[in-house]
């Protein structure tokens, strides 16, 4: 599991790899925390690169959200994989979280 | 170790990550919620093919419980709270879900040819 930042067009793009689950959650939590502290406005985050997604990787991005909402950042998902996409659609978690197809309009359109 | 096991049957790999996803979830809840985290308590594993449908079956040593009292995480009161995520994922992947009295095993099953 890794998590890469990248500033971009005035925003941020985190992309991350691997598996999103309860062994990497913690980690990737942390990744994120620095850039919650920062109260980063505008951030995508590009999971083209996660292969699998578990209830604690998705509770995980729950809380990200939550905390970049507590300040009135703005968070969007892209590039998902159909498998990991049915997840957020199963669990209607599409209906909290700004989900686009891929990077470049997730960020032209912030 | 069982995606390795069902490879010869040819399992594609949508069915393989709802069946690692469910397994996963299910052995997680049976040492979590159900064992407590206690490590002198078990979790027993144990799984066959039958008819063309793979059933799988987790035990706990905890007291059991009531998977109708989980909160059902997709109602919209719900979808920020932690909880109760893999027991409905579990129940929505898998074509059968049975929790045994006093609900501290569950059989699952799943077609995979």
């Amino acid at each position: 599991m890794g998590v890469r930042i990248e500033p971009k067009s005035g925003l941020t793009v985190c992309h991350v790899d691997g598996e999103i689950d309860i062994n990497s959650s913690p980690q990737i939590k942390k990744s994120f925390d620095k850039l919650i502290s920062a109260k980063t406005p505008k951030l995508v985050i590009n999971l083209s690169k996660v292969t699998y997604v578990d209830s604690s990787g998705l509770a995980t991005l729950v809380e990200i959200l939550k905390n970049m909402k507590s300040y009135g950042g703005r968070m969007r998902l892209a590039c998902m994989s159909s498998k990991v996409k049915s997840l957020f659609e199963i669990t209607k978690l599409e209906k909290l979280f700004e989900i686009m197809a891929d990077e470049e309009s997730a960020v032209a359109t912030f | 170790m069982l995606l390795d096991s069902l490879k010869p049957l040819g399992i594609d790999e949508s069915k393989a990550f709802e069946i690692k996803l469910c397994v996963e979830e299910a052995v997680r809840n049976a040492i979590v919620h159900g064992n407590k985290s206690d490590p002198r308590r078990q979790v027993k594993f144990s799984y066959w093919v039958e008819d063309g449908e793979l059933n799988i079956e987790i035990e706990d040593e905890g007291g059991g419980f009531k998977p109708e009292l989980v909160k059902d995480p997709t109602k919209d009161e719900n979808l920020t709270r932690n909880s109760g995520r893999g027991v409905y994922l579990i129940k929505k992947l898998m074509d059968r879900v049975e929790y045994i009295e006093p609900g501290n095993k569950v059989r699952m099953s799943k077609r995979i040819k």
